[in-house]
């Protein structure tokens, strides 16, 4: 970390070297270390730390961008002039309205843990070896990852912008194999403490444990009840594949022609919210506008997509704050990614317990897009596949292949589990998810 | 930078690594895009930092920075002993490297003309011709056309005494037209598909491409896509498949599963294993005689291309798959010495900050002896599937599924009516092994993937694919549903 007031040192100094009509500066400042282990050994471990400037320089309606991670006086007057030097470039682009006045100051929301950020390669690899030991009991061979970091996000613009935020993050992932099976767990947080080694341990033993020895079914519809994972799969691409305004604008996203209308299982609310604590919250976006709720999917409803500055201007409409700074190419459009999905009244076992004959689903994996129609995905099971006969599982099945529209997938759900997991992933992508049962999802092929 | 580099190696080893190494990496990375006409995107980028490697105690640490000062170089150099040591708390076998490699020399990328020295104007000059091209095409609904250029400087030396500097360059382009219909989208890419064609070359390579020259066609297709056949659904077929889309499943479906660290485990969290276990190495069918792999770091303008990998291991050509036969993995020094192997130089890092991976060079399906046209001939009845669309395969590399942008039909010996929504899905060796021909070097072009993702914290590799058409028997082909 480099704290507020070098933050605000660095953007203001970028500010003052600016000679365009306008400028916004967007700072990103992250500190990791990560622990990789395998065959219940650490054998990757690393730390960095790095900060990355972006500039956006205006003139007119034209706009220019430069990055650097060089923050002299000198690196940073050669990014502010070259971003200045594009926009000058640029044909003038009628719906560009300008940088996003910015009145309101984004609340600031509890992020940031101190034995989170000082947390020490030691302490990385004490949580490690929870794993390891737990599996080497059981003859399990351990695969995963520990993490624990800090990021700094700070906004300023000629046009009102001044943000500041800090977080930390804190995740561990657990793969645990026989010869024959592997079971997952995944913990995430901004909190360290949340982790719980032991915990997620036995998790993914219990499942690698249970899953030996699979049996091969046919592919073919079938009731699924599906781990948190495998929904912060759904919801996740279901976010890259629509949720952002550009893509609706361009006709390609899965909300095109559903935008007001039911769509889903009336269980199925989704939203976005950057400032709830219960997420990985980051309150206000790179364009340093604060981040609103918007209702994706309400009771089944399809709501209205996120937008930025420049897709809001558009229709006439105010940014609702979801500008990212992770899309380095082609057009930087807004995306959704603090998302929640409404919890229901079933425990996980409740679900399993109702489904006469299905497929228990620990997670997807390798999902790609087929059709952007109703997000038509394919992918594969993974880490744990069992077949449920009578409310019971009856046993372990090997991995298929789905091809499945995931719109369509959600208007199978049938029941939502009571608890919710935070999932999230490196890109800065978060979900709070519950367990689902769905009716029907469809499997068209069966790995060897 | 000299005195930076040996200050970090000799405090490292002060500290008690019995090996270390730093890379110090600077890019300079150029963007253009062009979107409906307007230019969306001029962004210079540039990005400078170290990162320092070391082996304490027979186990690994890292720690890297973006502030070039010798107090940083302290900091930096000895966090990564710090680590190591986390590392060495739980661990087993201590890490060998094999033989000393003691590299030491300089690479720059040959190319013809520096595209840093064309103007931002020529640039986007190229891209907005092309962009008015696909306009003139009535029904596309989004147009896109993009460059990417990337000039990276790179020092490695390490405490063997490998000391080497190379300069790579990528110059890449391409243009996409969709078109929206009822219930329907369609997109048409050129020269490939995911944005761009991208290679280690210079200007030269994008000037060669011609995209105004396509632009027409790609939009054409794109409109005439909304209305073409769907493929056959779910039924077993042979396909050829086109350069582009062949040079992705050599990626997927042997280039990830060669790479020694995951079939030794060490992806197995994250991007999976392999099926090619060591005890398959030069007794394994993986595909029919008329099937060879090579992997070659030497290829131009393949993106695996380079002068020593981030280990220091000069770049080289090395077979696969030998008619058929696997005989050979992407390895590192310390996956090589595992199996008794000497490293083939296979270990990149995407960025300073990053630590080297076992990652593909430039790994090519060899060209046969077919002309495509030939082939096509000689095809009673099946389906041309070209350009990816969709891809995904499970964690061993056996089971796989692809989609393409575009597809005919082939009816006694001709091409025929065009066909939307084509996919095809398979099992890895059943799959080369029912490849009966493929076409020869006339056919064969080198591909390029810049957005191989592996590894965490996530890397994005850039790797070059050769492969010219081929055909295959027995394909299950329409998988929608």
């Amino acid at each position: 970390m480099i704290g507020q007031e070098r933050c605000e040192a660095v953007l203001n100094k970028s500010l003052s070297l600016s000679r365009a009509e306008d400028t916004e500066v967007y700072l990103s400042v992250q500190d990791q270390g990560l622990t990789r282990f395998a065959s219940n050994v650490i054998h990757q471990n690393v730390s960095h730390s790095n900060a990355q400037l972006h500039i956006r320089a205006v003139a007119g309606r034209r706009q220019g961008r430069a990055t650097t991670n060089d923050l002299s006086d000198e690196g940073i007057e050669r990014a502010v002039e070259r971003a200045h030097q594009n926009a000058l470039l640029m044909p003038a682009d009628p719906d560009f309205k300008g940088l996003p006045g910015v009145k309101d100051m984004p609340q600031q929301v509890p992020a940031h843990d101190e034995a989170t950020a000082s947390c020490s390669p030691e302490a990385r690899a004490r949580v490690v070896a929870v794993v390891c030991r737990k599996a080497e009991a059981e003859g399990l061979n351990a695969s995963g990852a520990c993490r624990t970091g800090t990021h700094e996000t700070a906004v300023m613009s000629t046009q009102g912008a001044r943000a500041y935020h800090a977080g930390t993050f804190a995740g561990l992932i657990n793969t645990l194999m026989s010869d024959t099976s592997a079971g997952w767990s995944k913990g995430s947080s901004w909190r360290i403490s949340d982790i719980d080694a032991e915990s997620l341990a036995d998790e993914a033993v219990s499942k690698a444990l249970r899953g030996r020895d699979p049996r091969p079914i046919e592919p073919g519809k079938y009731t699924v009840v599906l781990d948190p994972y495998a929904v912060d799969d759904i919801l996740s691409a279901l976010s890259l594949y629509g949720m952002g305004a550009h893509i609706v604008q361009e006709g390609r996203s899965w909300m095109n022609g559903l935008i007001g209308k039911r769509a889903m299982s009336p269980l199925v609310s989704i939203w976005d919210d950057g400032s709830d604590s219960e997420g990985w919250p980051v309150p206000f976006d790179a364009e340093g506008v604060p981040c609103q709720r918007v209702d994706i999917v309400k009771e089944g409803v399809v709501g209205d997509p996120v937008h930025n500055s420049y897709t809001a201007g558009k229709e006439g409409k105010a940014s609702t704050g979801h500008q990212t700074s992770f899309s380095n190419w082609g057009t930087v459009g807004p995306m959704a990614t603090n998302l929640f999905m409404g919890n229901g009244d079933s425990t996980l076992e409740g679900m399993i317990g109702s489904t006469q004959r299905g497929l228990y689903i620990t997670r997807f994996f390798y999902t790609r897009l087929v059709h952007s129609r109703g997000c038509m995905m394919t992918g594969m099971t993974r880490d744990g596949v069992f077949l449920i006969e009578n409310g019971e599982l009856s046993h372990p099945v090997k991995n298929l292949r789905f091809t499945q529209s995931y719109v369509e997938a959600l208007v199978e759900v049938e029941v939502v589990g009571n608890q919710r997991k935070l999932i999230m992933n490196e890109s800065g992508f978060a979900t709070v998810v519950p367990a689902l049962k769905l009716t029907a999802f469809n499997f068209t092929g069966v790995t060897v | 930078m000299d005195e930076l580099v040996a200050r970090a190696l000799d405090l490292a080893r002060a500290r008690g690594a019995g090996y270390a190494d730093i890379r110090v990496v600077r890019t300079d990375q150029e963007r253009f895009s062009v979107r409906n006409g307007v230019v969306d995107i001029i962004s210079m980028d540039e990005s400078i930092g170290f990162g320092v490697r070391v082996l304490v105690d027979g186990s690994w640490g890292f720690a890297s920075s973006h502030d070039l000062t010798l107090s940083e170089i302290d900091r930096v150099a000895s966090l990564a002993v710090q680590v190591a040591k986390a590392s060495a708390s739980l661990s087993k076998e201590p890490v060998g490297l094999g033989s000393p490699v003691t590299s030491r020399g300089t690479y720059t990328t040959p190319i013809q003309v520096d595209p840093f020295t064309i103007s931002a104007e020529q640039k986007l000059q190229l891209l907005m011709e092309a962009d008015k091209q696909m306009a003139v095409v009535a029904g596309i609904r989004s147009r896109q056309g993009s460059l990417v250029f990337i000039k990276e400087t790179k020092t490695f030396a390490s405490s063997e005494g490998a000391h080497v500097e190379q300069t790579i360059y990528e110059s890449g382009g391409g243009i996409q037209a969709t078109a929206v219909g009822h219930n329907e989208v369609q997109r048409r890419s050129y020269p490939q598909s995911q944005g761009r064609q991208q290679g280690c070359a210079g200007w030269e390579y994008i000037a060669g491409m011609d995209l105004a020259g396509n632009a027409e066609r790609v939009a054409s297709e794109a409109v005439s896509l909304l209305t073409a056949d769907p493929c056959p659904s779910d039924i077993v077929a042979t396909v050829v498949i086109g350069g582009s889309q062949l040079a992705l499943q050599v990626h997927e479906s042997c280039g990830h599963a060669i790479e020694l660290d995951r079939v030794l485990g060490a992806e197995a969290a994250y991007a999976g294993t392999s099926f090619l276990t060591p005890d398959k190495l030069n007794s394994f069918r993986y595909g029919s005689p008329y099937v060879n792999i090579t992997a070659d770091s030497l290829r131009l303008p393949g993106l695996g291309t380079f002068g020593w990998d981030d280990e220091g291991v000069p770049a080289r050509s090395m077979p696969i798959v030998k008619n058929g036969e696997f005989v050979g993995y992407l390895m590192s020094r310390e996956t090589a010495s595992l199996l008794g192997l000497t490293s083939n130089g296979c270990m990149r890092a995407s960025s300073w900050n990053r630590i080297p991976l076992i990652r593909m060079t430039n790994v090519s399906l060899e060209p046969g002896t077919w002309k495509f046209e030939d082939l096509i001939a000689d095809t009673e009845e099946g389906i041309y599937m070209e350009m990816n669309r969709s891809w995904s395969i499970d964690d061993k590399r056996y089971n796989f599924q692809f989609g393409t942008e575009i597809g005919y039909e082939i009816k006694k010996g001709k091409l025929g009516g065009m066909l939307r929504n084509c996919t095809y899905t398979g099992i890895t060796p059943d799959f080369w092994n029912s490849c009966d021909a493929i076409c020869n070097e006339a056919h064969w072009e080198m591909w390029g993937t810049p957005n191989c993702g592996k590894g965490q914290p996530g890397q994005l590799a850039h790797t070059g694919h050769g492969a010219a058409p081929a055909r295959f028997r027995n394909v299950r082909v329409g998988v929608l549903r």
